[in-house]
C-alpha cells in the first residue's frame, strides 16, 4: 500500500502513514440521509429573535444534554457557542457536540447542522441549512435565524431528539 | 442475567439456600401481597411465584443452577473491536489493530481497601523554592484526604534516602503535617535509594490487605541506578506493590519512568508546572481508592503468523505498553472509566483462505477471586473476496492520536540515527496533522521544534516532553469523551 499524500510504503491495513500520518483508508463520507417526512412541520415557533448578539460569557454555563435513542446523558460547557453536527475528518469539520456515535448519519443529521450561542440575555439556537432541519418543540425553524432557547426546550435534528437542561 | 430472572435474588436467598430456607422465605414474602392477588394483575406476584416454583423444585431447581452457572456474568466485561474481521488473501503481511475495553462493573462491587501508599519525594537541589513548595502542599491535602485505616510513609531522598514519616495510620494527621514541613533541599538525585527505602517502608504493612503504592516524585536525571530501580520495580509488581511516578518540569528522564511504571502497568506523568503536581496526585489516589479488578493481564499466546507490534493503553489514563513478555501488565479496573487499550498486530502473509484465531487472556485479581480467568478469542476471516467495512469510529480516533504519538517517537529515533531530514520532514508533518485536529498549542510546538531540527539537528528538552505527553493526553481524552457520562465532567 502507498501513502497517496507522501508516497511512502505501508502494510496493507495500516489506518494512518507512518511517515506524515496521512488516513489511508478512502472510506467515503457518509452522506446525510434524506428523511421521507422532513417536510413536516414547518411552521415557525416562537418568533426568531431580532436584536441577539452573541457574547462569551463570563462564567461559562453548564448544560446538560439528554440524548434519549442512544441513553446519552452528559455535560458540555457553553461559554461562546456549542456548534452540532457530525465531525467528518475529510471535511475537517469538529462540531463540539459531535453525533456521529449517536446514530447521526442514519437519523438525518449534518455535518454542520445547528448552533446554539450565549449572550448575557440567554441562548439562541439557529438552524445551518441543514438538510432535515431543526425542530424546537416541534416546530421547525427557519434556517440561520436565532431563536430562544430555554431550559428544558427539545431540539430536533431530523429524526435525533435532544433534551437540553440548564 | 437481570434482576427480574434472578430466583434467587426475587426471594432474597443465597445459592446455597436449604429447601427449608426457600419455603421460609417465600412464606415471609407473602403477606406483602393482598389476599386476592392474581399473577396477571401483579406482576411481582407472578415473579415471586414462578421463583419459588423453580426453586421449591429439586430438579427444575438443578436445571436452572447449571443455566445460572453458564450464563454467569463474568465481573470482567470485555468487548473487542478490531480494525477489520475480514483479511484479503495476501502475499505480504497485514496490520490488524483490536480496541479493547474492559468496563467496570456496577458500582456496588468495588473493593475497598485501605490504601497503603508510601510517597518518595525528590529533594535534590533543583526542587528548591516553588516545586518543593507545591510538592509539601499537595501532600499536606493528599494527607487531609486519607482514611485514617490508610497507611501512609514518607521519603525525601537526593543521593541518600530519609524516612521523613514511618509506615504508620494516617490518624494522626497534625503529627504528619508537621513531619512533611521538615523536607529541605539539598544533593544530587539517586533514585534508587529513595525507592528502596519507600518499599522497606511499604512492607511494615500486611499486603494483602492493601493496595500497595508507591509514588515517586521526581525532576531529574538519576545516576547510574537506573538498572537497579527497574528490578527493584519488577519485584514490587510481583509482591503486589504499584509504582506511579511524576516528572516536574523538562530535566528528567521519560523513557526511564515509562520502564519504571511498566511491571505495575501503572501511571508515568510529565507535570509542566509546579502547580499542576497537587491535581496530578489527587487524581492518582482517587483512582487507587476505587479498584474494581486488580493487576490485569493479558497473556498473548499467539502462532507465530500473529506478531504484537506495539500497544497502548488509553484510559483510565493513556499509558505504553510493554509487549516484550509473555504477559502484558494492564494494571487495574479503577474508577467509573474503562480499562481500554490498542493493539497492533501484523498478520503474516495468507495465501489461503483461512480463520485467524487471536486468543486472548485475562487474568485478574478480583474481590472474591484470585487469578480470575477470562478467555477470548478474537476471530478473522482470510477471503478472496472479503467485504470492506470501515474501522469502527473510536479505533479509528485511537489509531489517528497513536500515531501522533508515535511520529514523535521516530523524530527522536530519527535524530538519533543522525537523519535530520527525515526528523524535519516528520516533525513538520506532525504539525499539520495536530493543526488539523485543532491542536494549536501543540502544532505550534510541533512546528517550532521542525525549525529547531533543521537548523540545529535537535529539539528542546521540553518541547520533546511536551509533544510526548500532550499527544498522550490526547490519546487518554478522545476515549474519556467517547465514554463522556456526567461523572467525567
Amino acid at each position: 500500500m502507498i501513502c497517496k499524500d507522501c508516497g511512502a510504503s505501508q502494510l496493507e491495513g495500516t489506518l494512518f502513514c507512518s511517515e506524515c500520518g496521512c488516513f489511508l483508508l478512502d472510506a467515503p463520507s457518509k452522506p446525510t440521509f434524506i428523511l421521507p417526512f422532513s417536510d413536516f412541520a414547518k411552521h415557525d415557533p416562537t418568533p426568531a429573535l431580532e436584536n441577539f448578539k452573541p457574547s462569551a460569557l463570563a462564567k461559562p454555563l453548564i448544560l446538560t444534554i439528554v440524548i434519549p435513542s442512544s441513553r446519552r446523558r452528559f455535560k458540555m460547557e457553553i461559554v461562546d457557542r456549542i456548534r452540532i453536527g457530525r465531525a467528518d475528518i475529510h471535511a475537517n469539520i469538529y462540531p463540539e457536540l459531535d453525533l456521529v456515535n449517536d446514530n447521526g448519519a442514519e437519523m438525518g443529521v449534518s455535518r454542520e447542522h445547528a448552533i446554539i450561542e450565549a449572550s448575557a440575555n440567554g441562548l439562541a439556537v439557529s438552524d445551518l441549512g441543514s438538510t432535515n432541519g431543526t425542530f424546537l418543540n416541534n416546530s421547525r425553524l427557519s434556517p440561520n435565524m436565532r431563536y430562544p432557547l430555554k431550559n428544558g426546550d427539545e431540539l430536533r435534528f431530523g429524526e435525533l431528539l435532544i433534551h437540553v437542561l440548564f | 442475567m437481570n434482576d427480574d430472572s434472578d430466583y434467587y435474588a426475587i426471594l432474597g436467598v443465597p445459592q446455597d439456600a436449604t429447601e427449608a430456607a426457600i419455603r421460609d422465605a417465600f412464606i415471609n414474602l407473602l403477606p406483602q401481597f393482598p389476599q386476592d392477588v392474581s399473577e396477571q394483575d401483579n406482576p411481582a406476584y407472578g415473579r415471586l411465584l414462578t421463583a419459588y416454583k423453580v426453586l421449591s423444585d429439586t430438579e427444575r431447581r438443578a436445571t436452572y443452577d447449571s443455566l445460572l452457572r453458564e450464563t454467569a456474568v463474568s465481573p470482567l466485561n470485555i468487548t473487542i473491536q478490531a480494525s477489520k474481521d475480514q483479511l484479503q488473501l495476501s502475499k505480504e503481511a497485514q496490520i490488524v489493530y483490536l480496541l479493547i475495553d474492559i468496563l467496570p462493573p456496577a458500582a456496588k462491587t468495588q473493593t475497598q481497601r485501605p490504601l497503603n501508599l508510601s510517597l518518595v519525594i525528590d529533594r535534590s537541589t533543583s526542587m528548591k523554592g516553588e516545586r518543593l513548595d507545591h510538592v509539601k502542599k499537595a501532600l499536606e491535602i493528599l494527607i487531609d484526604k486519607l482514611a485514617p485505616d490508610d497507611i501512609i510513609s514518607i521519603i525525601s531522598f537526593s543521593d541518600r534516602a530519609e524516612v521523613v514519616v514511618p509506615s504508620q495510620p494516617a490518624s494522626d494527621k497534625q503529627a504528619l503535617l508537621t513531619k512533611t514541613r521538615t523536607i529541605f533541599t539539598s544533593g544530587g538525585t539517586e533514585i534508587y535509594q529513595g525507592l528502596s527505602a519507600g518499599m522497606k517502608e511499604l512492607r511494615q504493612a500486611p499486603l494483602p490487605q492493601h493496595t500497595n503504592h508507591l509514588i515517586l516524585l521526581t525532576d531529574g536525571h538519576t545516576y547510574g541506578d537506573a538498572d537497579l530501580c527497574v528490578d527493584l520495580a519488577q519485584k514490587a509488581a510481583r509482591l503486589n506493590i504499584g509504582f506511579s511516578a511524576f516528572g516536574i518540569g523538562s530535566e528528567w528522564d521519560d523513557q526511564f519512568l515509562d520502564k519504571l511504571v511498566a511491571p505495575s502497568g501503572s501511571q508515568s506523568q510529565y507535570i509542566e508546572t509546579p502547580d499542576q503536581i497537587i491535581n496530578y496526585l489527587q487524581k492518582r489516589i482517587q483512582g487507587l481508592g476505587s479498584i474494581h479488578a486488580r493487576n490485569i493481564r493479558l497473556s498473548l499466546d499467539l502462532p507465530q503468523t500473529i506478531i504484537p507490534q506495539f500497544g497502548f493503553k488509553l484510559s483510565p489514563f493513556a499509558q505504553p505498553i510493554t509487549l516484550k513478555e509473555q504477559e502484558i501488565k494492564l494494571g487495574n479496573l479503577e474508577g467509573r472509566r474503562p480499562l481500554s487499550f490498542l493493539l497492533e498486530f501484523t498478520i503474516a502473509a495468507q495465501p489461503r483462505e483461512t480463520r485467524i484465531n487471536i486468543p486472548l487472556h485475562f487474568t485478574a485479581d478480583l474481590p472474591e477471586r484470585h487469578n480470575h480467568t477470562v478467555k477470548h478469542q478474537h476471530q478473522i476471516i482470510v477471503l478472496d473476496n472479503p467485504i470492506h467495512i470501515a474501522p469502527p469510529d473510536a479505533l479509528i480516533k485511537a489509531v489517528r492520536l497513536l500515531n501522533m504519538y508515535r511520529m514523535n517517537e521516530k523524530v527522536a529515533s530519527d535524530v538519533q540515527a543522525g537523519d535530520m531530514l527525515a526528523a524535519t520532514r516528520r516533525m513538520k508533518h506532525l504539525s499539520t496533522r495536530l493543526l488539523e485536529l485543532g491542536q494549536t498549542k501543540l502544532a505550534q510546538q510541533a512546528y517550532s521544534e521542525g525549525d529547531r531540527l533543521e537548523t540545529m539537528g535537535t529539539m528542546s528538552l521540553e518541547g520533546q516532553k511536551k509533544l510526548k505527553f500532550g499527544t498522550r493526553a490526547l490519546l487518554g481524552q478522545t476515549i474519556a469523551a467517547l465514554n463522556s457520562d456526567t461523572n467525567d465532567l
